[in-house]
């Protein structure tokens, strides 16, 4: 078995790259099932996992492959299952399931346009889903948000180890572009990190004291006292897991805020923007649950208004204004519907709000 | 009406033309033919799929009757709901006349991810007809297997290559575990055989209760094959006894049509390409495992036909 494997630099296409990523991650496990415009991920996986020895299904349902990744992961293996929005929502129980029974998981969501069954087009409106734990209950999931098709991969290895470090599922969130776009990408495993011991997982009891995992907690204070260890997981993820970039932030009157293929085009925005002398900037969230309030609250001393960029009608700005806190006025753009924001409309927008 | 081609050529087409299927799609035909069965008022409901995105791209549409789309895995759930408002309003006296029911799904949202849904609604008995048109993959995302899929076909997430020869599994038997609810009426059916087909779809209609016919409908993208064989290819299907044309009556198995002469598999296998690799020397042991389990089913079913071959009668 090949692990730790270089490539040279190659072309993949979103998908592909975060599938080839999972595999040198150590992702022993794959449980797919067909849905626009993800599914190059799923036959990847068919063709790669099999070469590796490891394990492939595609599962009658996505309930199904998310509930294959809860058996997996319950087993003690890296385990991987991706879709795209409705998919997701349908995955969501299981999500839940596995946030209240501490199990590491990545969920992919090459998200699309919706709601309801929308279209294949790219979109970012499952930001509230993503970042605000989409099933029931009170859980919260880290959400890895890459830019490029490098990103994707290079955010495959964290999302891994992130999911083992804090016993958590964690989402990877694209959207069709990013998925189905190809890009020159190198794919190798970074240096491997220390990951605490998995004394956790469901192998057999022989030998060893007998073990559970699971979220059904009745007796009186049972399920707050569980719930409140999440709660503490859930703050140090926030404290150490954090990840963003800025771009010529410093002297900005105007910071876009833009996570994604979004922030690609905000990139080229701003480069464009500085050439006319405008003081523009750019906070690329990478993370976004954890949010990178602390450096949104720390720009809004020197900047004079945030515009948050978003392929849907205003989700993440409520992240922003809660970072901002009020220091200084927060406006959106945007638009969705599953076509993609151009540079020049964004241009237009940030013109409009740069301070006269 | 009666059942021959001068008379259907004179109804109106419900499906109109200008929708966005392939030229050559088995399923449409599929489609058509069933709805030149309907007399009167229907209501069709439809599971995402590409039958669903090909004739509803918004917001044009290509349905000249009420037409109802939700999500992928519930179609059989959703015409359950329209059915039952409709009982609701007759017996309101807010509506009055008949209705028709028919519900369809592709084999991916109806082997897969709508089992649950059509288990439901056979079971509490809903008035409606399902019909699975069964192209063996999920071909509108681009061909991913499915529990309808052949032994051995080829898609990309059955992919066949130097070590795995394509699909693992064999089909699960549909139309058996539909007979398993104790519905009045299931069938197996073919488009190359409209006047079995149409006459099933005719009885299922005006049986009331729920009734549920299994269509084979070739797809050339999926199966490898020239658009223009997309009849001859479903024809072979049944001549190989692969694809038996069937029907469950109240728990009892008639056999619409017998092959005078039975082909073997590997001249329905030969002349798709899904299969190109089964023909390498290697997989001769896996062609006659394919052919050594279409003889079991067809033994078997002849087992519960009395091997009488029956026409429809409509």
């Amino acid at each position: 078995m090949k692990e730790n494997t270089t490539i040279e630099p190659a072309l993949f296409c979103g998908n592909e790259a975060i599938g080839e990523a999972a595999i040198q991650a150590g992702c022993r496990a794959y449980f797919g099932y067909p849905i626009t415009p993800q599914n190059e991920l799923t036959a990847y996986m068919a063709k790669r996992m099999g070469e590796e020895g490891r394990v492939f299904i595609q599962s009658e349902s996505e309930l199904a492959a998310i509930s294959m990744v809860f058996g997996a992961a319950a087993a003690g293996e890296r385990a991987m299952t991706s879709s795209s929005s409705p998919g997701v929502s349908l995955k969501q129980e299981g999500i839940s399931y596995l946030a209240g029974c501490e199990l590491p998981a990545v969920i992919v969501n090459m998200s699309r346009g919706g709601p309801g069954l929308g279209n294949i087009g790219p979109a970012q409106a499952d930001y509230y889903q993503s970042t605000r734990g989409g099933g029931h209950g009170d859980y919260r999931t880290p959400v890895l948000a890459g830019a490029s098709v490098q990103e994707l991969a290079d955010l495959t290895f964290l999302a891994f180890d992130i999911a083992d470090r804090y016993r958590t599922p964690t989402l990877i969130l694209g959207d069709g572009i990013l998925g189905q776009m190809m890009e020159p990408a190198v794919i190798t495993h970074p240096e491997p990190t220390e990951l605490p011991a998995k004394d956790w997982t469901l192998t057999g009891s022989r030998g060893r004291p007998p073990r559970s995992i699971k979220s059904l907690y009745l007796g009186p204070g049972e399920l707050e006292a569980h719930n409140r260890k999440l709660q503490e997981v859930y703050r140090t993820i926030s404290e150490t897991e954090v990840r963003w970039e800025s771009l010529m932030t410093e002297d900005a009157s105007l910071v876009l805020v833009a996570y994604g293929i979004t922030a690609r085009i905000c990139r080229e925005v701003v480069f464009r923007l500085r050439k006319e002398g405008l003081p523009v900037g750019l906070l690329r969230p990478i993370t976004l649950w954890p949010f990178p309030d602390k450096a949104i609250r720390e720009l809004s001393r020197t900047a004079e208004k945030f515009l948050s960029v978003e392929m849907n009608f205003g989700q993440m700005v409520d992240d922003v204004r809660l970072a901002v806190n009020g220091n200084c006025p927060v406006e959106f753009f945007g638009h969705g519907g599953g076509e993609i924001l151009t540079g020049a409309e964004i241009m237009e927008a940030a013109r409009g709000h740069l301070p006269r | 009406m009666a059942l021959n081609l001068k008379e259907l050529s004179k109804k109106p087409e419900l499906l109109s033309p200008g929708h966005r299927a392939c030229a050559g799609c088995g399923s449409v035909i599929a489609i058509r033919q069933a709805l030149m069965a309907v007399e009167g008022p229907v209501v069709v409901g439809f599971a995402t799929g590409c039958m669903e995105v090909s004739t509803t791209i918004y917001p044009y549409t290509s349905w000249r009757i009420p037409y109802i789309h939700d999500a992928f895995e519930n179609a059989a759930a959703t015409i359950s709901g329209v059915e039952t408002a409709f009982r609701s309003l007759k017996k309101q006296g807010k509506i009055k006349g008949d209705m028709k029911f028919i519900a369809f799904g592709g084999d991916g949202g109806t082997y897969d991810i709508g089992l649950q849904s059509l288990s439901g609604a056979l079971e509490r008995g809903h008035d409606f007809l399902y019909i699975c048109y069964n192209n063996g993959a999920y071909m509108n995302t681009g061909i991913q297997r499915s529990s309808a899929t052949p032994f051995c076909a080829a898609t990309t997430t059955s992919p066949a290559g130097e070590v795995v020869p394509g699909k693992a599994q064999f089909p699960k038997d549909l139309t058996a575990i539909v007979a398993a609810h104790h519905v009045p009426y299931a069938a197996q059916a073919s488009p190359h055989n409209w006047r079995d087909y149409i006459g099933k779809v005719k009885k299922a209609l005006a049986i009331e209760g729920p009734t549920f016919i299994n269509v084979i409908a070739s797809c050339f993208r999926g199966w490898r094959t020239e658009p223009t064989t997309s009849i001859d290819i479903v024809k072979m299907a049944v001549e190989t006894c692969f694809w038996p044309l069937y029907e469950v009556e109240n728990g009892e198995y008639k056999l619409n049509y017998k092959p005078k002469e039975k082909l073997p598999i590997e001249e329905w296998i030969k002349v798709q390409g899904r299969f190109k690799h089964l023909l390498d020397e290697k997989y001769k042991p896996l062609r006659e495992e394919f052919q050594a389990n279409v003889d079991q089913e067809w033994a078997a079913l002849l087992e519960k036909t009395g091997d009488q071959v029956q026409k429809v009668a409509v």
